[in-house]
């Protein structure tokens, strides 16, 4: 069991897998935190998707190289222009963003499918390739999560209290719009750190599910923050392991980028069926 | 009742605010001194929510002027501080009612900053002042209505403000609690600042409110309560029916 936990690893190109998948795990685990907070897993889902021609346009410009700069741009585009949804306040904000999730993915698969290696191509757009990715992936996403410490930290109190009370926050004079644009412009990073490892489908799962676990075993937010981003990391390190044992051991094989999410899902289904039992527990003991 | 007042808090110069094109509210006109407690009565719908909102620089004044401290709304906001109705809040919200409380100290941080010790103790002894410092590490979502409007009025308190803005911050609290917040009102009041509270209860405007403006998408008056809630206006104010003031209490007749 224990062998199975370290052993993969000590192949570097492994190794170099398990490094992005903690990295991208506790990234994704403390930001999926702002994102529960703000009830953004919609938002978040839209700009995942609205990245989508990006990569696919970054790729046919200059190959595996052009797929980070691609998604920046989009992302950065995305989180701009839902920022701008959001603060108009007219437009029925679902639909505008339903709207634009649905026109950029149509746009991103018409031009994949003008590839040769069409399916190849949009799995690993769609589902990430973690086994492949290099030095550059990792000191992207090593970027990204200090970045994301540093807005969580400095603008922390801010964006909790814009979370909480947004009424509140404005009539203290904070500027709304910029806060939520930092925000934005957070997640949008994530999803492009994410892009190469897991693509863009399954960070939804990475930002969202551990972020749930821990507010499932917690009232406390310095504690769901620490769990959110403990239990990506361990999601990140088992799914690996099983997804690497899988193919070796039984010859069975699993994408790595979705083992991970499995793990990370199973979690958090254990951690509501110890609960479910918990409470029945609790009420025949009374 | 009546005793020395400070000088001008908020002055309404014949003030219109609009949402966009259409007013919401007119020609509303008078004062709020420091060390004053005003009522906003009226029905439903009538702008006391708007008259609160224009105060903070959240909604604009379409014509006339609001001056508060001097200034324009928006440029006085680090010296007023809002309590929001409890119930508009996310009871399921992690965040400890010692956390709610040390927002209002956020302002004086300032940005990229934790709050320091200073302000731990500021926010303690806000909740103190409200009698609620044994619940400071619950979830502010589980303590009840009253107490939440009460963790609201600390986290207001922790600001120090100059001026204090309330939307019906006595709806679904009991008389005790009701009490607990007023004792924690009136120790601001007695400190200098202005403060401003929406209300439905006119018996609590005409007893423990130092002046009363009367609104229904204009202004009906705007002065001491005794000279505000007569009958007349009330009924004007209020349409069909009618109000009337006895001596403490007041009798609801339809007209
Ligand atoms: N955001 C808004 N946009 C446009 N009109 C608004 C907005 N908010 C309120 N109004 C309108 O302004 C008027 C005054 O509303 P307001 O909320 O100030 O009343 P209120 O006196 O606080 O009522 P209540 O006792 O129900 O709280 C209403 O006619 C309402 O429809
Ligand atoms: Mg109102």
């Amino acid at each position: 069991m224990i062998e199975t936990l370290f052993a993969p690893f000590s192949r570097p190109y492994l190794a170099r897998a398990l490094v992005e998948a903690v990295l991208l795990g506790a990234l994704c685990g403390a930001v999926g935190v702002y994102v529960l907070l703000r009830r953004l897993a919609f938002l978040t889902d839209a700009i995942t998707h609205t990245v989508f021609p990006g990569v696919v346009v970054g790729f046919l410009v200059s190959g595996r190289a052009g797929i980070v700069p691609g998604a920046l741009v989009c992302a950065v585009i995305a989180a701009g222009l839902f920022t701008a949804i959001a603060a108009t306040r007219r437009v029925n904000e679902d639909a505008a963003l339903a709207v634009l999730l649905t026109a950029f993915f149509g746009i991103g698969v018409v031009l994949v499918s003008r590839q040769r290696s069409y399916t190849a191509d949009l799995t690993a757009f769609l589902f990430g390739h973690i086994l492949t990715v290099d030095t550059t992936d990792i000191v992207v996403t090593a970027v990204v999560a200090v970045l994301a410490c540093v807005v969580l930290v400095g603008l922390g109190k801010e964006l909790l209290l814009r979370a909480f009370d947004p009424e509140g926050a404005r009539a203290a004079g904070y500027r709304i719009t910029a806060l939520d644009l930092v925000g934005n412009m957070l997640i949008a990073l994530v999803v492009v750190a994410a892009v190469q490892a897991v693509g863009t489908v399954l960070v939804i799962a990475m930002l969202v599910v551990p972020a749930a676990t821990a507010r499932l075993l917690s009232d406390r937010l310095g504690v769901i923050l620490a769990v959110a981003t403990g239990l990506g990391m361990l999601g990140a390190w088992l799914g690996l392991a099983v997804s690497f044992e899988a193919s070796r051991g039984y010859g069975v094989r699993l994408a790595a980028g979705a083992t991970i999410v499995l793990v990370l899902v199973a979690c958090y289904a254990l951690v509501t069926l110890g609960q479910s039992i918990r409470r029945v527990a609790t009420r025949a003991a009374r | 009742m009546s005793k020395p007042t400070g000088p001008p808090a908020i002055v309404f110069d014949h003030a219109t605010i609009a949402y966009g094109r259409t007013a919401a509210l007119e020609r509303v006109h008078g004062t709020v001194r420091a060390g004053e407690i005003v009522a906003l009565v009226g029905p439903n719908g009538a702008g006391k929510s708007t008259l609160i909102k224009a105060v903070l620089g959240l909604v604009p004044v379409a014509s006339g002027s609001v001056t508060v401290l001097d200034r324009r709304p928006a440029e006085a906001r680090r010296q007023v501080a809002y309590v929001p109705q409890a119930d508009t809040l996310d009871p399921d919200f992690p965040v400890s009612v010692a956390q709610v409380v040390l927002m209002g100290r956020y302002r004086r941080v300032g940005w990229l900053r934790p709050p320091g010790r200073v302000d731990r103790e500021a926010a303690a002894a806000a909740l103190a002042a409200v009698g609620l410092e044994h619940r400071a590490a619950d979830r502010f979502g589980l303590l009840s209505g009253g107490q939440r409007q009460r963790v609201l009025l600390a986290r207001a308190i922790a600001a120090q403000p100059a001026v204090l803005m309330l939307d019906e911050p006595f709806n679904g609290v009991d008389a005790v609690s009701q009490e607990a917040l007023l004792g924690a009102i009136r120790n601001l009041t007695a400190r200098g600042a202005a403060v401003v509270v929406s209300t439905h209860d006119l018996g609590l405007a005409q007893v423990s409110c130092d002046g009363v403006c009367l609104l229904n998408r204009r202004q009906f008056g705007f002065g001491p309560p005794d000279d505000v809630l007569t009958p007349d206006t009330l009924r004007a104010a209020y349409g069909g029916a009618a109000l009337e003031l006895g001596d403490r209490g007041l009798i609801l007749a339809h007209s």
